[in-house]
């Protein structure tokens, strides 16, 4: 395997760590993001009303 | 072929219960800022997660295997690049704060604001035409991989594209945003364990050490070095580095989800941690390009040598979540594409033309029906156009084609103090200039005369868009500063309200 090869296969592997990685992060956050996003919502909605 | 009863009973569950939430998101809407921006709401998790579930499509997955299988190594610099690209947007808020700020649903309204009412016609005919055909090609890549991974034969691809459209048009007209960011969220922990999944049965079966030495056997240097791939080379690197910022910041699509941010500070932040999974979104897609010439060879149709590779490499069950996976990528991006496009059709061309305010009722029907329309057009387009490059190249192409001149009015706009609206005027008409000479001669190739064969090398025609924008902008702006006085913005004045 040529040392570019072994260049490009490492930046592959840290791009998939950070995506990944990124993703795990972003799942467990999102998810409160959404009930807060949800709960506001209704509560504006029911103030309108 | 693996797909077998268990993959499809995942398939529709996952398919039934899309739909089913996506619908029960209209109890939210309100009114018309809650239908086009979730109400201005969203925070960083979430944005980020609808973000990147918008700019990750079937199609993505398509034109980056397509990549990596007739390019080798090469194409991942095209996510270096773009990482690059969103991480300065992401640290600076370059353009996507500035829009932020004002308050704004479509890029257009800035047009408005800055250049006036006629610019923003102009700029929202482009933006609608370039932005669909951009999307015309779509449906097509989804229904090939659907029927390569699925292991149905070509005969079938029409059925699967329209019984994908039409789930996601159900859900999309009716629940705007919130169905979107609602669904994008699933969709996105969706596809990226589908994604996991698949990256981890390739390589499996297809070691480094294959890929590498299949990279060097086909391609010798091009497949390790972009500058030397005929397929890139200097032009269509540049053309990427300007690209993947102006496309990142003023692609309709994405740019909404800043827009339905709760502060500029959120929508730039998003932008952030979007760029940080950046190169893996490309890369990865890549790779199985990569692996699938490793492991049948490059005798097979670039299109569909990497779903191929997916349907025999992941066993059954396993395929039934990757493919949801897959389809859910899709589906957020078609959701985010539809109601994106009919926005500015509806507030950016069909609003000015009548010359009268629309009622938030009005505008919501009307960006229903322009949804359901655009999305018959692309069922047809898809299933009858022929695409002239890569379907990476043509869909930067079209892109090109409106992110050219908007990214010369908005980053000259926001910036440059002595932009105007005869600049605005040349930007926008340059900018779409080589691409639409691009699209157009590329029919009547054959009966070019040499010298004019520049026109229909689509990495010149993409650079050049860009460059011409900005030469429009700059020398229509400086010589009609007189006639033409500049409308400076006034931010203040936007703040709470929407156009």
């Amino acid at each position: 395997m040529s040392s570019i090869s072994i260049i490009w296969i490492v930046i592959f592997a840290l791009a998939c760590l950070l995506f990944f990685g990124t993703a795990a992060v972003i799942t467990v956050k999102g998810t409160r993001d959404l009930k807060d996003l949800l709960r506001k919502t209704e509560t504006r909605n029911q103030q309108d009303a | 072929m693996n797909f077998h009863l268990l993959d499809w009973i995942i398939l529709f569950l996952y398919l039934g219960i899309s739909v089913f939430i996506g619908l029960w998101a209209r109890r939210y809407v309100e009114n018309m800022e809650g239908y086009f921006v979730a109400g201005r709401r969203v925070k960083v998790a979430l944005g980020s997660a609808t973000l990147i579930a918008t700019e990750i499509g079937v199609v993505t997955f398509m034109y980056f295997g397509e990549l990596g299988y007739v390019t080798g190594f090469s194409c991942f610099v095209l996510g270096i690049i773009g990482a690059i690209g969103y991480f300065v947007i992401g640290k600076t808020g370059f353009v996507v704060s500035g829009l932020r700020r004002l308050n704004i649903i479509t890029i257009p309204e800035f047009y408005e604001l800055r250049y006036g009412r006629r610019v923003r016609l102009l700029g929202g005919i482009l933006l609608f035409l370039g932005g669909v055909l951009n999307m015309g090609v779509f449906l097509r890549m989804d229904g090939i991989f659907l029927t390569e991974t699925l292991g149905f034969g070509p005969e079938v691809l029409a059925i699967v594209m329209t019984v994908m459209l039409i789930v996601v048009i159900s859900y999309t007209v009716f629940g705007g945003m919130f169905s979107v960011v609602i669904t994008d969220f699933i969709q996105f922990v969706v596809l990226s364990f589908g994604m996991l999944i698949a990256t981890v049965f390739i390589l499996v079966h297809v070691d480094f050490a294959a890929i590498a030495s299949a990279v060097t056997h086909e391609f010798g240097e091009a497949g390790v070095n972009p500058v030397a791939n005929p397929r890139f080379g200097w032009t269509f690197l540049l053309w990427m580095m300007i690209g993947s910022i102006a496309i990142s910041v003023l692609n309709q699509p994405a740019v909404s989800k800043s827009f339905a941010s709760e502060s500029p500070e959120v929508g730039r932040k998003i932008f952030l941690f979007t760029g940080i999974t950046l190169a893996g979104r490309y890369m990865i897609p890549m790779m199985w390009g990569i692996a699938a010439l490793a492991m049948f060879g490059p005798a097979l149709n670039p299109t569909t040598a990497m779903p191929k590779l997916l349907g025999t490499v992941v066993p059954s069950g396993f395929l039934g979540l990757m493919i949801a996976g897959m389809l859910a990528a899709s589906m957020s991006t078609y959701s985010a594409y539809l109601l994106a496009w009919s926005s500015v059709a509806t507030r950016d061309i069909i609003a000015p033309l009548s010359g009268r305010t629309l009622s938030d009722k009005t505008t919501i029907r009307l960006s229903r029906i322009i949804s359901t329309s655009i999305g018959i057009f692309i069922l047809v387009f898809g299933l009858f156009y022929e695409l002239p490059a890569t379907a990476f190249q043509f869909i930067a192409i079209t892109g090109a084609m409106y992110a050219a001149g908007a990214f010369g009015c908005v980053a000259f706009g926001l910036y440059w103090k002595k932009a105007n609206k005869v600049g605005a005027y040349s930007s926008l008409s340059l900018g779409a200039f080589a691409p639409v000479a691009f699209l157009v001669l590329d029919q009547v190739r054959s009966s070019l005369p040499a010298g004019m064969l520049w026109l229909v090398d689509v990495n010149i025609s993409g650079f050049l868009s860009f460059v011409l924008a900005a030469l429009g902008m700059v020398v229509g702006s400086l010589l009609t500063q007189k006639s033409s006085p500049p409308i400076p913005l006034r931010v203040a004045s936007r703040e709470g309200g929407t156009p």
